[in-house]
């Protein structure tokens, strides 16, 4: 399996205090574990479990996944924050491996 | 069965058989139990989440849902045809708005459940019944 790649997309600078938009986006079979592949051997589950997004520390917003969701999670939701930062994601994989982006909010002076 | 399940994957489209078998999953999916566990035992009122899904859905391995709960610490869905009830839970830390757009897997037609988890510590529950075209089943 390739290496999943996360996306996010949020406005490059934002009002303080005022909601904008994240969407995220991580690449992920997520592997029910109810499946066989073409041999008839089961596919074991292999899906991202947990999703979280922090601003300079502080949970946003944590989603805890099943196997329901879909392949390439999707999320989108909206936040609002005090003051310039760094939003922190991370999508945790049941084999252990995490994987994290980080990018920074910009909110517009005056 | 002549076709495997992953030559039926290549025919409904890969993400669209997401979760066979769908014969006798709904007895066992036990969705009010997931509810009792999330709520902690307590009975949600009816009301007062916003739960947007399709109607009709094309694809079920793919399912656009949106929930929303004014004032929500916890947002949980649960679906009550698929081979297990849960699908995800979203917890609000008080920078984010309690509202979240997500992509589902749904095995076939069946009901989808947003619970909500409000500031107050009482819980509230919409129910959304979505035809699934090419589900699971096929």
């Amino acid at each position: 399996m390739a290496r999943p790649t996360p996306r996010v997309r949020f406005p490059k600078s934002v009002t303080a205090g005022v909601p904008f938009r994240v969407r995220t986006r991580i690449t992920h079979p997520m592997h029910t574990g109810l499946l066989h592949d073409r041999d008839g051997k089961p596919v074991p589950r292999r899906i991202i479990n947990r999703f979280s997004v922090r601003f300079d520390g502080e949970v946003a917003i944590s989603v805890e996944l099943e196997r329901a969701v879909s392949a390439d999670p999707y999320f989108e939701f909206e936040m609002a924050v005090p003051e310039s930062g760094e939003l922190e994601f991370e999508w945790v994989d049941d084999d252990g491996s995490i994987y994290g982006l980080s990018k920074r909010v910009s909110v517009n002076p005056g | 069965m002549a076709l495997t399940r992953r030559d039926v994957l290549r025919l409904g489209g890969a993400a669209a058989a997401a979760m066979l078998p769908c014969g006798a999953q709904a007895a066992s999916n036990r969705v009010e139990e997931a509810i009792a566990q999330f709520s902690g035992g307590a009975t949600p009122r009816d009301g007062g989440v916003v739960l947007e899904v399709p109607e009709i859905a094309d694809n079920g391995g793919a399912v656009p849902v949106r929930v929303a709960a004014e004032g929500a610490r916890r947002i949980a869905l649960f679906a009550d045809g698929n081979p297990s009830p849960g699908v995800v839970v979203f917890a609000f830390g008080s920078l984010a708005t309690p509202a979240a757009s997500t992509r589902i897997r749904l095995a076939g037609s069946q009901n989808v459940i947003a619970v909500a988890e409000l500031a107050d510590g009482t819980f509230r529950k919409t129910t959304r019944a979505i035809v699934v075209t090419a589900g699971g089943c096929g």
